[in-house]
C-alpha cells in the first residue's frame, strides 16, 4: 500500500510535514506568546516596571485623594525624584505603588516605611515589591539577624531588610537572583526547628521542658557538629489559647446541658467509645465513656421525651438504617435541659406568686392591729363594766339578805353577760377580766409592726425586675435539641483531638546537619516521659519569589500549557484536514489492491502505523518546538497521545475527508502516475489546508 | 491482442471470476453479456487491473499484464481505452480539461492537447460544451465525454463498462449511436461489457456469455442468438425476439 507514495508522493508528505511541524510550533508559540505578552503588559501596566517602585502602600478608599496630597508631599520632601502611581482598589482598598529615588533605596529607609508613611490619612499597611529581591518568608525570629549577617555577606546582595516575619534581601542585579536564591537555600538548611508538640490539656513548662530536651539531644551523641538552642517562642499561639479554652468550656456547658445518658450494660454486652445504640423509641446515642460497670453516652439523633423524671428504655446495638441488633442492657436518660426549663418556669411562678402573698400579707397585718385596737378598746369597755357591776352587787349586797327576788335576778343576769364576753379567758380559771388584761397588748403590736415591716421589705423588693431577668435567661438558653448538641460535642472534640490544633510545644534550634526527627520521637517520648508528644521538623525561613517574579513564573507555566493545548489542537486539526485526505486515498488503494493476506500479516495493517507514526511526529515536533509543557505530559506520552490521535484519525479518516473513488479509478485508468492522482485528483477537492494550499504550487489543473 | 487465462477473483466469500478463459483479437469488438453479478465488470476491470486479480494471466499485445510494475503499468493504461458505467469525469474540472488533462500530465504539448480534444469533442458531438462542467451536462452527454476521453489517446483497446447502464432510456440512444459509429469508423480493439442486446447483435464480431464467473457460451452473434446453448444465451434471445 505504501508504495502508492514510490513515484513521487513522498516528496509532497516531507515538506508537508516540515512546513506543518513549522507552522505548527510557530502557530503554538505565537499565540502563547501573544498571550505571555499580554498579561505581561497587563501586569506591567498594574504593578509598573521590573524595579520601577519598591513599596506599595494600602489605603483606605475614601481616604485616597487626602493620601495622594500626603504621599506627594512626603514625596517632595524626603524622597525627590520619587515615583508614584495609583493602582487597583480593590475591597474598599486603594493601593498606591511608591518608588523611591536610587540613592533612598537603602536598608534604613526601607526598615522606617512606617515612620515615613505612618501618618498618612487612611493607611492600613504596606508591602514591599523591592526588585530585584529574593524574599524569605516566616523567618524564625531566634536566627533572623543570624540569617541577615550571614545573607548580607553573599555576593550580589546589597541588604538584607526586615518585613513582619519576613525577610527581603535586595540585590544588586536582578542577574543575581538565581545564584543568591541558592546561596540562601544553603544557608537556610544549615538550620533546622525541631519541634516537640503536646496534646491538648497537656500543660508544660517550656523553658523546663524545653532544657530537658536539650540534655536529651545532647545525650544522644549524634555524629556531626551542631549545637541546640531552645527557641521555644512565649508569643506563639497566645489567641489559639484562649481559643481552645473557651471550646472547651462550650463543651463542658454543652455536655451538662445535653440530657444525661447512663447505660447499665449486660455482662455479655461489651461497649466500647464511639459505638452506637439504638434505644425503644428510635433515639440513637452514641457512647462516650466506660467506667466498670457504667456507661455513659449522648444523643446523637432524636430527642427523647421532655419529662423530668428519669425515662428508662431498653438499648440494642445500633446496625444501620434503623436496624438493631442485641440487646445490651437498660439506658436511663434524665432530661437536664428541660430540668432547668422546668426549674425556671417554676421560679417564676413563684415570683409572681411571692408577689401576689406579700401584698395580702400586708392587708392581713393591717387588719390585724385594727382587730388590736378594736380589742383593746373592748377590754376598756370591760373593765368600766366590771366596776359597775361590782358597785351594783356591793349595792345589792348592802340593802340585807331580805332583798326582793328582782334584785336577785338581776344580779345572776350582769354576771351572765360578763361571763359570756369574756368566756375564752374564763376557761383559763382566772378571773375572767383579769385573764384579758393580762394579754401583752403592746408586745402583739411591736410584732404585727415587724411583720409589716418585714412585708414592706418584701414589697420593695424588684420582683418585676427578677422576673424579668429569669424570664431573659430562660430566652437565651441555647435553643439545641440533643441530637444537635451530641454532633456539636463530637465535633469540637474531633477539633481538640490535637490533629488540627497543636497543644503545648517547644521548639529546638539545630545549627549544623539535620537531625531525624522521627527517628528522635521515640527517645523524646521515653526521656521525658510523655507517650503523647510528636516530633516535628520545620525550616527556619523559605525562599520564595517575588511577587512579580511569582505572577511571571505563573505566567510561563501558562504559556507553556497554552502552547502545549495549542500543539495538540494544531495537530488534530493538520490530521483532519490534510492527512485524512491520504488515509482515505490509500484505504481505497488497499481495498481495489491485491487481497489482504490472513493471519497476522493482514492485521498489521499499515495505515495504522503511518497514522500513528504521522500523529506522533507531528505532536511531538510541534510540541517540543513550542516549547510547550503541560502538567503530568511526559514526553513519552506526548509521543503516545499523537500516536493515538493519528490512528484514530486514520481509521475515521473517510468521515473527515472522503475521496471520490470513481474519480480516482478514471485517473488510474488514464495511466497517470500516482503522485499525478493525488496533486491533480485528491486534493484538489480535498478540505482546505496546508496540504491544499502546497498543492496549489504543483497543480496543473 | 488480448488472451486472458484461468483468471480468478474472490471479494470474500463471493467468487466473482472463476477460471476465466477468453481471447480477443486485433480490430476485434466483443460484447459480453450477462446478468448482473455475473463478473463481467470486473473481468474488463482485470484487464487495465483497476482490480487486481486473485490469479491467472492476462497478455495484452503480447505483454503480461500482472507482472507489471507501476511505471509499465500506467504505460500501459495510456494505450486501454476505459468508459465507465458512471462516466466518472472529475467534477471540478471543464469538458474540454476532462478530454484532454491526462495528456497534458503525459507529457503532450498543450496546445497539441486542446486542439485534439476539441476534435474529437466534435466527433462525439460536443464541440460546443467544451468550457462547461459536467454537472451542467446531461447523462448522454456526460457519458461522450467519457468516450472523448477514452478515445483522445488513440488506444489500442478499448473497454467498455456497461455504458449505458446509468441513463435514461431516452438518452441511452445517443451513446449508442456514438458507440457504433466508433466501431464503424475505427480499427480500435473493443471489448464492451453491455446487456443491449440489439446494439450488441449489430456491432459485436463475437458475443460472449457469461454466468457465475465463468464464460458459458460464446461465438458470433448469428450463432448464439439463433441457436444459444446456454440458460444465458436462450434467455437473451428472448428479449431479442421480444
Amino acid at each position: 500500500m505504501l508504495v502508492f507514495f514510490r513515484d513521487g508522493f513522498y516528496k509532497d508528505l516531507i515538506i508537508l510535514l516540515i512546513i506543518t511541524v513549522i507552522v505548527g510550533a510557530v502557530f503554538s508559540q505565537g499565540i502563547a506568546w501573544a498571550i505571555d505578552t499580554y498579561f505581561g503588559d497587563t501586569l506591567d501596566g498594574m504593578i509598573g516596571e521590573y524595579g520601577e517602585y519598591d513599596v506599595i502602600l494600602h489605603i483606605r478608599e475614601e481616604a485616597k485623594e487626602a493620601a495622594m496630597r500626603e504621599l506627594d508631599r512626603i514625596g517632595q520632601e524626603s524622597f525627590p525624584g520619587y515615583r508614584i502611581k495609583e493602582s487597583l482598589t480593590i475591597a474598599g482598598q486603594a493601593n498606591f505603588f511608591f518608588g523611591f529615588p536610587a540613592e533612598h533605596r537603602t536598608k534604613e529607609v526601607l526598615e522606617a516605611i512606617t515612620s515615613y508613611f505612618g501618618a498618612v490619612p487612611g493607611i492600613s499597611g504596606y508591602t514591599l515589591m523591592v526588585e530585584p529581591s529574593v524574599l524569605i518568608r516566616g523567618v524564625h525570629p531566634a536566627v533572623r539577624e543570624d540569617l541577615r549577617e550571614q545573607i548580607e555577606g553573599l555576593e550580589g546582595v546589597r541588604f538584607a531588610v526586615k518585613d513582619g516575619g519576613n525577610l527581603v534581601v535586595v540585590l544588586s542585579h536582578e542577574d543575581r537572583i538565581d545564584t543568591v536564591t541558592g546561596a540562601v537555600e544553603s544557608i537556610l538548611q544549615q538550620y533546622q526547628i525541631l519541634e516537640l508538640r503536646f496534646p491538648m490539656g497537656f500543660e508544660v513548662d517550656t523553658q523546663e521542658v524545653g532544657n530537658q530536651a536539650l540534655k536529651v539531644l545532647r545525650a544522644q551523641g549524634l555524629s556531626g557538629d551542631r549545637s541546640y538552642t531552645n527557641v521555644t517562642s512565649a508569643e506563639y499561639g497566645e489567641d489559639l489559647d484562649a481559643f481552645l479554652k473557651a471550646l472547651v468550656e462550650m463543651r463542658d456547658f454543652l455536655g451538662s446541658y445535653a440530657s444525661q445518658v447512663r447505660i447499665s450494660p449486660e455482662p455479655s454486652a461489651r461497649l466500647g467509645v464511639g459505638e452506637l445504640i439504638i434505644l425503644e423509641d428510635g433515639l440513637i446515642i452514641e457512647v462516650t465513656g466506660v467506667y466498670g460497670d457504667l456507661v455513659e453516652a449522648m444523643i446523637v439523633e432524636g430527642s427523647p421525651v421532655q419529662s423530668t423524671d428519669k425515662i428508662v428504655q431498653r438499648g440494642y446495638r445500633f446496625l444501620g438504617e434503623g436496624e438493631r441488633g442485641e440487646w445490651i442492657g437498660n439506658v436511663e436518660i434524665e432530661n437536664e435541659r428541660y430540668r432547668l426549663a422546668y426549674a425556671v418556669d417554676e421560679s417564676l411562678r413563684l415570683l409572681e406568686e411571692l408577689e401576689e402573698l406579700s401584698i395580702q400579707a400586708s392587708n392581713a397585718v393591717d387588719n390585724a392591729e385594727a382587730v388590736l385596737i378594736t380589742f383593746q378598746e373592748a377590754l376598756m369597755q370591760l373593765e368600766v363594766l366590771q366596776v359597775q357591776m361590782r358597785q351594783l352587787n356591793e349595792g345589792i349586797a348592802g340593802d340585807g339578805i331580805n332583798s326582793s327576788g328582782e334584785q336577785f335576778l338581776l344580779t345572776i343576769l350582769l354576771n351572765g353577760l360578763f361571763q359570756t364576753l369574756a368566756q375564752g379567758v374564763i376557761n383559763t380559771g382566772e378571773e375572767p377580766l383579769d385573764s384579758l388584761q393580762n394579754l401583752d397588748l403592746e408586745a402583739m403590736r411591736k410584732s404585727l409592726s415587724g411583720i409589716s415591716e418585714q412585708i414592706g421589705n418584701v414589697q420593695e423588693t424588684d420582683v418585676a425586675a427578677i422576673i424579668e431577668q429569669i424570664g431573659f435567661v430562660r430566652d437565651t438558653l441555647p435553643n439545641l435539641n440533643d441530637a444537635e448538641i451530641g454532633q456539636s460535642i463530637r465535633l469540637i472534640n474531633t477539633y481538640l483531638g490535637g490533629q488540627v490544633i497543636p497543644g503545648e510545644r517547644i521548639q529546638l534550634l539545630i545549627q549544623g546537619k539535620a537531625v531525624d526527627e522521627k527517628m528522635l520521637e521515640g527517645v523524646f517520648q521515653r526521656e521525658l516521659d510523655n507517650p503523647y508528644l510528636h516530633t516535628y521538623s520545620t525550616s527556619v525561613g523559605m525562599v520564595t519569589p517575588d511577587a512579580r517574579g511569582e505572577l511571571f513564573r505563573i505566567l510561563k507555566e501558562v504559556r507553556s500549557i497554552v502552547a502545549g493545548m495549542l500543539a495538540i489542537i494544531f495537530t488534530i486539526i493538520v490530521l483532519v484536514l490534510d492527512h485524512a485526505t491520504i488515509f482515505s486515498t490509500l484505504k481505497y488503494v488497499r481495498a481495489s489492491g491485491k487481497p489482504v493476506r490472513k493471519g497476522l500479516a493482514g492485521l498489521l495493517n499499515p495505515l495504522i502505523f503511518l497514522g500513528g507514526a504521522l500523529g506522533s511526529l507531528i505532536l511531538t515536533s510541534v510540541y517540543y518546538l513550542a516549547r510547550s509543557e503541560i502538567p503530568f505530559f511526559s514526553l513519552p506520552l506526548i509521543v503516545l497521545l499523537g500516536f493515538g490521535l493519528g490512528v484514530l484519525i486514520a481509521f475515521m479518516a473517510e468521515r473527515f475527508s472522503p475521496v471520490n473513488s470513481m474519480e480516482l479509478m478514471a485517473a488510474q485508468s488514464l495511466g497517470l502516475s500516482n503522485v499525478q492522482i493525488m496533486r491533480e485528483v485528491v486534493i484538489p477537492p480535498s478540505r482546505p489546508g496546508l496540504l491544499n494550499l502546497l498543492n496549489r504550487f504543483k497543480q496543473q489543473f | 491482442m488480448l488472451e486472458i487465462k484461468n483468471l480468478h477473483k474472490s471479494y470474500g466469500q463471493h467468487i466473482a471470476l472463476d477460471g476465466v478463459n477468453l481471447q480477443v483479437n486485433k480490430g476485434e469488438t466483443v460484447v459480453i453479456m450477462g446478468p448482473s453479478g455475473c463478473g463481467k465488470s470486473t473481468l474488463i476491470r482485470c484487464v487495465n487491473r483497476l482490480t487486481e486479480p486473485d490469479g491467472g494471466t492476462i497478455r495484452l499485445g503480447g505483454i503480461d499484464v500482472l507482472s507489471l510494475g507501476n511505471s509499465e503499468l500506467q504505460d500501459l493504461r495510456r494505450k486501454v481505452g476505459f468508459v465507465f458505467q458512471q462516466f466518472n469525469l472529475i467534477g471540478r474540472l471543464t469538458v474540454l480539461e476532462n478530454v484532454v488533462f491526462h495528456l497534458v500530465l503525459g507529457g503532450m504539448d498543450r496546445d497539441e492537447a486542446w486542439a485534439r480534444g476539441r476534435s474529437v469533442l466534435a466527433r462525439v458531438g460536443l464541440k460546443a460544451a467544451e468550457e462547461r462542467r459536467p454537472h451542467e451536462l446531461s447523462g448522454g452527454q456526460q457519458q461522450r465525454v467519457g468516450i472523448a476521453r477514452a478515445l483522445v489517446t488513440n488506444p489500442e483497446i478499448m473497454l467498455w463498462d456497461e455504458p449505458t447502464a446509468s441513463l435514461d432510456p431516452i438518452l441511452v440512444g445517443e451513446v449508442l449511436e456514438v458507440m457504433e459509429e466508433l466501431v464503424k469508423t475505427t480499427a480500435t480493439t473493443m471489448v464492451i461489457v453491455t446487456h443491449e442486446v440489439s446494439f450488441a447483435r449489430k456491432v459485436a464480431q463475437r458475443i460472449v456469455f457469461m454466468d457465475q464467473g465463468r464464460v458459458v457460451e460464446e461465438g458470433v452473434p448469428g450463432d448464439v442468438f439463433a441457436r444459444p446453448s446456454s440458460e444465458v444465451g436462450r434467455l437473451y434471445r428472448k428479449l431479442l425476439v421480444n
